[in-house]
């Protein structure tokens, strides 16, 4: 084999070679990240001011919650509608949405932030963070917000600023939030992490000019869910904790005096209720145990039987329409796809069905509710 | 299919890019280095092992080890096996998957102990350092019943062997990396003809910091709380009586401190993750062998402990232990004939912060495997199994193996597989605090596979080509898949999923002596669908689609060049899209990686002193395995080598 020297003539063999190479390098930044093979329709040229918003929890630590959103007159859906505007994920786990001042406020828990948008053209205008696993936001007045946290606190929302002003300090897991009168009411689970045995449930009357908390009521184990009916009583749901520690219950609350009227238990200790919810006419409650149970405020038993059955489907999120009282229920089918809605009326007959994203959890509807 | 297309086509241009390149630079260096060196004896061995006849069992060299010693068991089968590794980022968790199962139906074993932690079921690749085996060799799908029940994936077996002619041989290797990664190994290894006793001592860290892009920032950042560190140490001793008597100790320590770093999307926030792991390893071997039977008899005991910390909400620590037992006879007497019947013991007792009190387990096992010639060309095998778990028979776990040889100056084979197989729950399955189920059914899994095997060899050993190929249909019932109990945050396992895997899995292997270069080339492809065949409802749209996070086509190449005591590894492998829902609707693209080892071996009288540059992911890629936990960039490693062998050859 003849010896060779390193000459220029293998040196400009060898560049057609590097250029190949640095251009493979180069034309190879596809995305990274979670890809939807359906991407967000761009053909609709819409605000969002007039609609329903599906906040879609997405799966923990994949990063990809979404919004959709049906368009109240035309039924037409959009998804993802964060990513078509801002061109990037929405973050870790959607938990809420709320809108004040016409802006929407949606509540990021495990990316701890809540992303502010305009209703216009769903851009970002502020991003919050500074907050320990947000759940949800309520609006005291045009100025001041509160958001309920999963780690520890309440914090305290500056809504001209959008900034975290101050908190309300709780060790523990803070959820729903109802205002009555002047008062905020909000559940207290207990310590994130503590065995409900540990835990002392309550519901928190805060003050909202003082922002201390001046009262509380004792409750059922791992309170969820919040609502007023039309006699200004108020409702919550236990779940009786996520270790069974006792069975559920459904528990009437009278504000003014704070003290619990009726209690409701679940006969099935092994069936969770979840997701309260109430018409505007404030006379009925919603909520899901399997299927989507439908229950007068003046009725002495729990319904035994479901308004709508869910034949296999795995229900998560419920909502009533404030505008139509028409009834929204998101189905996750198995949290491992992209998820359904249903509208349903009254007496739970199928009005329609629409495709939403990863596990579609709450509800968000515009101030403008005509249907 | 475009990206497979591009995919390939890149491939196929970087290669002839490397190739080239190194016909140029081996030229030019040539004048200054000489050839006065011998070249190693060409050893020419077949990666398709024809054993356990009719199933498919593939090795990996230990020459290929040596030169990645500051990597892990993930790495390697990223690299030159064709199983998909889902990594949770650089030295997180990394899980195999092959022929279109989940982790927990691949047994991992080092020296044929299994590693699967009984809670999970499965193994953390990221944490077996290279320096801690010799070699591998996998075994596909039914081929692991001849090991154990349930890896319907199959065995990855990491072994280490004793060189009897070897007298003193000492290798320290230190390699500085990327990211302040640091990685030391230790190895001394001594003996004479009939003792041998291998010592090794392992060491590495790293920072983890590296930069990518984040896509939920719009900017580049470093990885944030990522670093790790694992310690180790083995000592093996073995002994041989007289040809007949074979006893091996072995024992060995891991140590691994891991803070596994927050998601992509969940930046900027007090996120502090940590996990600690020990594994005390202590195997007994006794080997006997006469001429017409062999008798293994094996005792095992491992330890092992996790503590997992997340914020100040888990603060976890998981103990199990287990002793694992394992007699073998192999009976030569009959002709055509070979029967190996045994008996496998375990039992498994875990001690878990997540579980209600101490959990035990025992498995016994009635093991019987029966090989039979019928003439000169078709070789059978049959293997039948009979797990006892906690006082209840399984049913019988069968598998029968077919291979034909046509011709006898021909090295061509063809084989037939079929099993059926089972796998028991996993403890976590079953006794997980609020959500185990103690009600769950082992999966079951019927499955056949064909394949087919070719090798040649030049008269002169100057060439040697290799070709298998293996087709297989799977079919799981039963599978157990953990889902959210309706209404509530709690998710259970339930015996819900219907599967089929099924796929084509091809190797092509070459080696070249030509002008003194050793050149070899392998390369392995996959295909494999593996999909859900039951729906929970009306909506669920899973039927008929790909089971999340498997890709349905791998592929990867390497190439070896050896000369003048240079060396050039160039390895590429690709990877599809992977699906990350089960309606099909959302992926994870594809990615291809090409990774260079370049080195030389510097003989300096009793010493080998070897310098080796590494470059991985040279054409920095932005990838990610799994969703939202990035993966590293281009990154360098240097590593400094020095041996004193001393052999009785």
């Amino acid at each position: 084999m003849k010896e060779k020297k390193i000459t220029l003539i293998n040196i400009l063999l060898l560049l057609p070679f590097i250029a190949i190479a640095v251009l493979i390098g180069s034309c190879s930044k596809s995305p990274i990240h979670e890809q939807i093979i359906t991407p967000p329709d761009t053909s609709h040229t819409t605000t969002y001011e007039n609609g329903i918003f599906v906040v879609n929890e997405g799966n923990y630590t994949w990063g990809n919650a979404s919004v959709t959103y049906i368009e109240n007159k035309s039924n037409i859906i959009i998804q993802d509608i964060f990513r078509k505007s801002n061109d990037r994920s929405l973050g870790d786990v959607a938990e809420s949405m709320k809108i004040a001042n016409n802006l929407g406020y949606l509540v990021i828990n495990n990316s701890n932030r809540i992303e502010v948008v305009s209703l216009k053209d769903f851009k970002s205008v502020k991003t919050i963070t500074g907050l320990d696993s947000p759940r949800y936001l309520e609006i005291v007045d045009s100025n001041k917000a509160y958001v309920t946290n999963l780690k520890k606190n309440i914090s305290i929302i500056n809504l001209q600023t959008n900034t975290v002003t101050g908190t309300i300090q709780i060790n523990g897991w803070t959820e729903n939030l109802i205002g009555f009168d002047k008062y905020m009411l909000v559940t207290s689970i207990g310590g994130y992490t503590e065995p409900s045995s540990i835990r002392k449930p309550k519901i928190l009357v805060i003050d909202t000019q003082t922002d201390a908390i001046v009262d509380s009521i004792e409750t059922g184990k791992e309170p969820i869910g919040l609502v007023i009916d039309k006699k200004q009583k108020v409702w919550t749901l236990c779940t009786g904790g996520y270790d069974q520690y006792e069975a559920p219950s459904l528990i009437r609350i009278n504000p003014e005096l704070r003290l619990i009227e009726k209690v409701f238990t679940f006969p099935d200790p092994n069936k969770v209720p979840s997701r309260l919810s109430i018409n505007t006419t404030g006379d009925t409650l919603y909520f899901l145990n399997g299927g989507v149970y439908q229950m007068p405020v003046t009725s002495v038993a729990l319904p035994d039987q479901p308004l709508i059955q869910s034949d296999g489907r795995l229900f998560y999120g419920l909502a009533i329409h404030p505008g139509t009282g028409k009834i929204f229920v998101s189905d996750a089918i198995d949290y491992v796809q992209n998820g359904m809605v249903y509208q349903y009326n009254i007496d739970g007959t199928l009005v329609s069905t629409y495709a939403a994203g990863r596990i579609p959890g709450s509800f968000c509807f515009t101030k403008s509710i005509s249907k | 299919m475009t990206s497979i297309l591009s995919g390939s086509a890149k491939y196929f241009i970087t290669l002839t890019f490397a190739l080239y390149s190194i016909l140029l630079c081996s030229q030019g260096y040539s004048q200054s280095v000489g050839d006065t060196l011998r070249l190693p004896e060409f050893e020419i061995s077949s990666k398709y092992i024809l054993d356990n006849s009719g199933f498919k069992r593939v090795k990996i060299d230990s020459s290929l080890l040596i030169n990645h010693l500051n990597a892990d068991l993930s790495n390697i089968l990223s690299q030159y096996s064709t199983i998909f590794i889902k990594s949770y980022g650089n030295g997180s968790l990394a899980t195999p998957s092959f022929r279109g199962t989940t982790s927990r139906h691949t047994q991992v074993e080092w020296n044929g102990v299994k590693l699967n932690s009984p809670m999970l079921g499965e193994v953390d690749l990221s944490q077996i350092p290279v320096s801690q085996f010799d070699g591998l060799e996998i075994l596909y799908g039914a081929a692991g019943i001849s090991r154990t029940t349930g890896a319907f994936g199959g065995v990855i077996n990491l072994v280490t062997n004793p060189d009897w002619n070897n007298r003193l041989n000492i290798l320290t290797a230190a390699s500085l990396g990327s990211f302040y990664t640091y990685t030391t190994n230790v190895n001394v290894v001594a003996g004479t003809s009939s003792f041998q006793s291998h010592t090794k001592f392992n060491y590495s860290s790293s920072s983890n910091g590296f930069p990518y892009f984040n896509d939920y920032l719009k900017e580049t950042i470093r990885q944030q709380s990522a670093a790790f560190a694992l310690y180790g140490m083995s000592e093996e001793l073995f002994w041989k009586l007289k040809d007949k008597h074979l006893i091996s100790v072995k024992f060995r320590y891991n140590e691994n401190d891991h803070n596994l770093p927050p998601t992509a999307s969940n930046i900027n926030t007090n996120h502090l993750e940590k996990q600690k792991e020990n594994l005390l390893l202590t195997v007994i071997e006794y080997k006997f062998v006469e001429k017409k039977y062999n008798l293994l008899v094996r005792s095992a005991f491992s330890d092992q402990k996790m503590h997992y910390i997340l914020d100040s909400s888990i603060n976890n620590t998981h103990r199990y232990s287990q002793w694992i037992n394992k007699i073998r006879l192999a009976y030569f007497g009959i002709r055509n004939l070979t029967i190996k019947p045994g008996i496998d013991f375990t039992y498994d007792q875990v001690n878990s912060d997540a579980y209600n009190g101490t959990k035990f387990r025992a498995t016994t096992s009635l093991f019987s495997e029966f090989n039979y010639e019928i003439g000169k060309n078709i070789k059978t095998s049959l293997v039948i199994r009979e797990d006892l778990i906690d006082g209840k028979f399984l049913p019988v776990v069968p598998a029968l193996g077919i291979e034909f040889l046509p011709w006898n100056k021909f090295n061509l084979s063809f084989t037939l597989n079929l099993a059926r197989n089972y796998k028991y729950p996993t403890l976590n399955d079953l006794y997980w605090n609020i959500s185990g189920n103690p009600d769950l059914k082992p999966e079951t899994n019927y499955s056949i596979e064909i394949g087919s095997a070719f090798n040649h060899k030049s008269k002169d050993r100057k060439f040697f080509f290799e070709f298998n190929l293996a087709g297989y249909y799977s079919w799981i019932y039963q599978m157990i898949t953990w889902s959210p109990v309706n209404g509530s945050s709690i998710w259970k396992p339930e015996n819900i999923d219907e599967i089929l895997a099924r796929g084509l899995e091809t190797g092509l292997n070459f080696k070249w002596e030509i002008l003194r270069f050793l050149i070899s080339l392998d390369n392995n492809y996959n295909f494999c669908r593996s999909t859900y065949q039951k729906a929970s409802s009306a909506y669920d749209q899973k039927i008929g689609k790909q089971l999340i996070y498997i890709p349905v086509h791998t592929l990867n190449s390497t190439l070896n060049v050896e000369r003048w005591k240079f060396y050039l590894n160039y390895n590429f492998y690709y990877v599809s899209d992977r699906f990350t829902a089960k309606d099909n609707l959302s992926i994870m693209p594809g990615y291809y990686l090409s990774n260079i080892i370049f080195g030389k071996n510097i003989g300096l009288k009793k010493i080998v002193l070897s310098l080796q540059i590494q470059i991985n992911n040279i054409f920095n890629l932005d990838y990610q395995a799994i969703p939202d936990r990035p993966m590293p960039g281009i990154n360098y490693a240097f590593t400094l080598k020095l041996a004193f062998p001393n052999s009785a050859r």
